[in-house]
């Protein structure tokens, strides 16, 4: 807890000429004297005098904390840094005060004698002050930790990512489940190209890539291995493989790879029905093996026929494959909670449905495309004068394939035209009739070839089993698979490889269908990610998004009625429970969002620098006029840290301005809001609360996946209770901000105000 | 819909297609540019682009039968705009030189003209010819003595009227061949009929005195065909006009000579004897011929040199046209000169080269580019006999690039 606090009010970028410093200062003095040695203005706080001001007030008052009021926290991040014993607060009295400000509609207030401005730095001063003496400097405690790196999966992303974070001096323990290294790239007899000029395919180097990782000393290798289970937390995993061993080991590489797909879903293009008709998969294997043969009579096809449009194998043509067999039982992978395993434990371990679908043709696309470009060329390599034909819907070849895509379209045997497949039949002395509408030739045309092949999906492994097998109380599978067809994918734009089990980074094919390059590089990240992962848990600090974050969420277990919210909704599983019920915390596991903190109806879940009686406080600093028509409404604005606060600022930025009445307390995350601060500010006569933050649903842009999405659920519980109470649920909403609306806030604010405005006065003001 | 057509896709045409000049053309990506941008093509089912894709695909029957490759005048447009390098304008030339090739018999000159590894072959053919009439008429390779008059070496009533009226002979029958195959291959086409359009087609006739009012004399679509196509015109319209002035100056001396035989029209020699005096308007005509032709063929030449190799190239049947061209009017400006000057050492072995190239222009002429003259115009007449031309001009694509 901040005791001794200094107090600055800054006077740059038009603050002075806009506020009166020192009546900003004469608020603080008249409630927080005691706490506050130091309360005084600068005319430019981060000017290198202003700093040394603040350092020698530090130094000559001992005090350990400053609160700032000056810009946003977003700004000067480096200048105002006092070293790990003062904690700094940032009130931002420039971007959403002053800049912000609507000087129109100040103007006619001011008339009225009413300074809202004034008003507003005055509140948001005392917040600061408020916030920080609620404050404490975390004190992580810090556990002995493994660096061992698991990687499972042997095949190119696996070897791949044991190479690099060898190379970077960490120890590997390499887990493949078959005999052999190499994965599905063993049967792979070239690869699209791989570097320049990115025009002809080129063995894999699969070979040379083995024998590296096979002269390491830092790799370990099970081959024939796979992985039982998996417990414990980032930094202290026990890994226990099929050979009986258990290995300590500090983060995963997950490199699992992809599964063939289901040929069934081919059908209606003709295989298994027609001879003639393969896959590239087994072209593949047919080329690596030397020479390319019909089944039928085992001769080299003169003209193949690739189609790339599997349209007749969509959820439309085939309705009856489309029901996943998920979709009976709703949350089927995140697995049933563990009381349901406590009470019967013939049960058994929760069925994992299997993913798999005619989607992942479609989501294949892009390899699917290269793949068919690549064993066109091997036609007519094998045979000069043969003839490959790729009928496609679209040509998926981004980036530097395109070059790959020219070359072939260049070679005289290789005939490309896009077409919609109408049927594939049997000819004459095996060979294959293909119909077809829409062609580049402008009419109906038909083909006959001697052979057709059609795209193998790369269905992730993580599609078909847990593969992961976590002992996590949320399950032995990640969550969600479903919302990404089964691929380990956190659907994070700006995070990839982070998946939601902290400690465990996806990389190449069961991450999304890739290429050898694209896994390759994905290794190398995944790599990274999990060196930085062992390199934070060992000091007890956060690894992302909130990278370096000391702050941890402590129980007050007395309070604590095992209700489970916290261990449910934690979108990361960081949280098991004991056989009663409460809650056993793996802080390597937490990324610090507060989403616990939030899910608690006990409040007993607080970080030391952030907690439900801080923000509390901050609410109870907010000034509400009794009447609404003489001193306006308020609003209160809970916004996320990570997307709607940057916004509110950039808006302000571009000049922009918004309400004078709200007031805006920027959280960690949505997910982090407790019920309890909607309730005081409601109670308190503040007419109406916004919830600003990310986007949720199936494309979400939560930071912390489910934050807002959970938010938008107790908002839901607030609103029944507001109805209860005969207050109009309206008045607390919560509406989904990009970090890139800036344009859009404002906007979203007033609005919200107008509405507020025509409701009138919150009924519970002047209780 | 319409039921599907079995296609036979064969790239060994592709192969020979890429030989003839069209390399480029597996670079097409149908984007269609081509077709837009052409100012000569019609709007209902414009080339180059299905041209483009059949030839991509090998689909020699649809390329062979396509009347559509002889409406372009290539001026490059396509070419330019590709985006993706693809030279529609060569490919379509080539098709013409495939076209060229196959079109008749005998097969083995359509095959030594298609590339420069026969050239030898084609050459040696009449300069072995001349040589031993030369050796005969000479008794051996000396200068005949006296006047300079090319008559004493090649006697035009034994060798030279003889040999050309056969190899005329022989260049007529196989273009009316030529003819009659594309026709045939024209009429094979299913024919596109314009509902609820009332179309009047004009005869054969119409559309013949059309095609040389309209293309041959005025050369107008060569002035649609592009901007900067003011060279190619100039050169082309000269060096049609040169081959017509020295059309006229051959026939006079063969109609006077042969016919000053026939007795009563002895009087006819007076108009053609040759050497002919420089005042001859006979001979005026046949020295504004050789200028105009010396100068089309300069204009030809410097824009082909100066192509964008990058955007449309020239193949083998481009240069051999213009090689031998320049060949007969660099030799027979040299045989002019030199029998004014009088060197008959000189003048005599000129005139050898000059039968050499005028032998090789005509002999081998419906299998060369200059086909083009003979089957071009069949197709145009054929075009406004069919509908695919309009008669009178239409402006239905404007726009500016």
């Amino acid at each position: 807890m901040a005791e001794k606090l200094g107090v600055y009010v800054c006077g740059g970028c038009g603050l002075a000429e806009a506020v009166d410093l020192d009546a900003v200062c004469t608020a603080v003095k008249n409630k927080y004297q005691p706490q506050c040695p130091v309360i005084k203005t600068h005319p430019v706080l981060c000017s290198p005098e202003g700093k040394a001001a603040i350092e020698a007030d530090i130094a000559e008052a001992g005090l350990d904390g400053v609160c700032l009021c000056a810009c946003s926290p977003r700004s000067k991040w480096d200048v105002f840094a006092f070293g790990d014993t003062v904690q700094v607060e940032r009130v931002n009295l420039r971007e959403q005060g002053v800049w912000s400000f609507d000087k129109e509609t100040g103007v006619v207030e001011m008339a009225k004698g009413i300074n809202d401005l004034q008003l507003i730095c005055n509140e948001y001063a005392l917040m600061g002050v408020v916030k920080l003496t609620k404050s404490n400097i975390p004190n992580p405690e810090v556990a002995e930790t493994f660096k061992t790196i698991l990687v499972l999966g042997g095949g190119w992303t696996g070897l791949n990512a044991a190479n690099a974070a060898a190379s970077l001096g960490y120890e590997v323990v390499l887990v493949e489940k078959s005999d052999t290294l190499g994965g599905k790239v063993v049967n792979f007899y070239k690869t699209f190209p791989l570097s320049h000029p990115y025009t002809e395919a080129h063995e894999t180097g699969l070979d040379k890539l083995i024998s590296q990782v096979n002269a390491s000393k830092k790799v370990t290798i099970f081959t024939g291995t796979s992985l039982e289970k998996f417990s414990g937390a980032p930094g202290q995993y026990k890994a226990l493989l099929s050979n009986g061993q258990t290995l300590d080991v500090g983060s995963m590489v997950l490199a699992t790879g992809w599964d063939a797909g289901d040929t069934k879903y081919l059908a209606p293009l003709g295989y298994g029905e027609i001879k003639n008709v393969i896959t590239t998969a087994e072209l593949e294997k047919m080329a690596k093996g030397g020479s390319i043969t019909r089944p039928s009579d085992g001769k080299a096809p003169r003209s193949v026929a690739f189609l790339l449009n599997t349209a007749a194998c969509s959820t439309v043509a085939c309705p009856s494959d489309v029901v996943m067999e998920c979709d009976a039982a709703a949350d089927a992978p995140q697995n049933p909670p563990a009381e349901a395993a406590a009470e019967g434990e013939a049960a058994g371990p929760a069925p994992f449905c299997d993913l798999e679908s005619q989607r992942h043709l479609a989501l294949s696309s892009e390899i699917s495309t290269l793949v068919a470009l690549k064993q066109a060329n091997y036609v007519v390599e094998k045979d000069p004068e043969a003839v490959a034909f790729i009928f496609y819907d679209h040509m998926m070849v981004p980036g530097i394939n395109e070059r790959y895509y020219k070359a072939a379209q260049d070679k005289p045997g290789i005939m490309l035209s896009k077409a919609e497949i109408k049927s594939v039949k049997s000819g004459s002395g095996g060979s294959v009739i293909i119909s077809m509408e829409n062609t580049l030739l402008g009419e109906s045309i038909e083909i006959e070839a001697d052979l057709v092949v059609l795209p193998t999906a790369l269905v992730p492994t993580t599609a078909h089993s847990p593969v992961v097998n976590l002992e996590y109380r949320q399950g032995l599978a990640f969550p969600d698979l479903n919302l990404f067809e089964g691929y380990a994918d956190s659907n994070y734009i700006c995070f990839p490889y982070e998946t939601r089990r902290t400690g465990i980074y996806a990389a190449g094919a069961v991450r999304q269908p890739m290429g050898l390059a694209l896994s390759a590089d994905d290794a190398m990240g995944a790599a990274l990610k999990a060196i930085q992962c062992v390199s934070s848990a060992n000091k007890g600090v956060a690894v992302h998004p909130r990278s370096g974050d000391r702050s941890y969420p402590v129980f007050n277990f007395v309070r604590c009625t095992q209700c489970k919210r916290c261990t449910e909704e934690c979108p990361f599983g960081a949280l098991d429970d004991d056989p009663k019920g409460t809650p056993m915390p793996n802080p390597t596991r937490c990324r610090r969002c507060g989403t616990c903190m939030g899910a608690c109806p006990e409040r007993v879940i607080s970080f030391d620098n952030y907690n439900i009686d801080m923000i509390g406080s901050m609410i109870r600093e907010m000034q509400v006029p009794p009447k609404m028509d003489v001193g306006g409404p308020r609003v209160l604005i809970l916004a996320c840290e990570n997307d709607a606060y940057p916004a509110l600022d950039m808006a302000s930025l571009r000049g922009k301005s918004w309400s004078s009445y709200v007031r805006v307390i920027p959280v960690r995350c949505l997910g982090s809001v407790n019920a309890i601060w909607v309730a005081d500010a409601m109670s308190k006569g503040i007419d109406g609360v916004m919830l600003l933050g990310c986007k949720y649903g199936d494309d979400y842009q939560c930071h912390f996946v489910k934050g807002s999405e959970l938010c938008n659920r107790r908002k839901e519980n607030i609103s029944e209770s507001l109805k209860r109470l005969g207050v109009e649920p309206e008045r607390v909403d919560q509406l989904q901000v990009a970090i890139d609306e800036y344009d859009v806030v404002p906007g979203m604010i007033d609005q919200f105000m107008d509405m507020i405005v025509k409701m009138g006065p919150n009924p519970f003001k002047g209780y | 819909m319409s039921s599907p057509v079995r296609i036979q896709p064969d790239p060994s045409f592709v192969r020979e297609l890429q030989a003839a000049g069209g390399e480029s053309v597996k670079k097409c990506y149908q984007c269609a540019t081509c077709s837009v941008a052409c100012p000569l093509s019609p709007s209902e089912n414009p080339y180059p682009r299905k041209e483009m894709v059949w030839a991509q695909w090998g689909l020699k029957d649809k390329l062979m039968n396509d009347i559509d490759v002889w409406l372009c005048h290539n001026c490059g447009t396509c070419s330019d705009l590709c985006p993706r390098g693809a030279r529609p304008g060569d490919t379509l030339a080539a098709i013409r030189n495939m076209t060229y090739r196959k079109l008749v018999g005998p097969a083995c000159i359509g095959e030594w003209m298609s590339s420069s590894k026969h050239l030898p072959k084609l050459i040696a053919i009449p300069a072995i010819l001349f040589a031993v009439i030369w050796l005969i008429t000479q008794g051996g390779f000396s200068i005949p003595e006296g006047d300079i008059r090319f008559g004493k070496l090649y006697p035009g009533d034994y060798t030279i009227d003889p040999l050309f009226m056969l190899i005329f002979g022989f260049m007529g029958w196989s273009f009316y061949k030529g003819v009659m195959n594309m026709w045939k291959s024209f009429k094979s086409l299913p024919e596109t009929w314009q509902l609820g359009v009332e179309v009047e087609k004009p005869t054969v006739i119409q559309a013949i005195i059309d095609v040389v009012r309209d293309e041959i004399i005025t050369h107008r679509k060569w002035n649609d065909c592009g901007k900067e196509n003011t060279e190619r015109f100039k050169g082309h319209w000269t060096l049609v006009f040169a081959f017509v002035a020295l059309a006229i100056v051959t026939g006079v001396v063969a109609v006077s000579h042969w016919g000053s035989k026939v007795p009563g029209f002895n009087w006819l020699h007076m108009l053609g004897d040759t050497p002919m005096p420089l005042y001859s308007p006979v001979k005026l005509l046949a020295v504004a011929g050789m200028v105009l032709g010396l100068y089309g063929l300069t204009m030809l030449t410097r824009r082909r040199l100066n192509q964008d190799s990058q955007k449309s190239g020239s193949s083998f049947y481009d240069w051999y046209l213009l090689g031998v061209v320049w060949a007969v009017f660099v030799t027979g400006t040299g045989c002019f000169l030199l029998r004014l000057a009088g060197v008959a050492g000189l003048a005599y072995p000129m005139y050898y080269l000059h039968l050499i190239s005028v032998f090789m222009l005509f002999a081998y002429l419906p299998w060369s580019k200059l086909g083009h003259l003979v089957y071009r115009t069949t197709a145009l007449v054929y075009a406004r006999v069919s509908g695919r031309l309009p008669l009178s001009r239409v402006e239905d694509k404007v726009f500016e690039i």
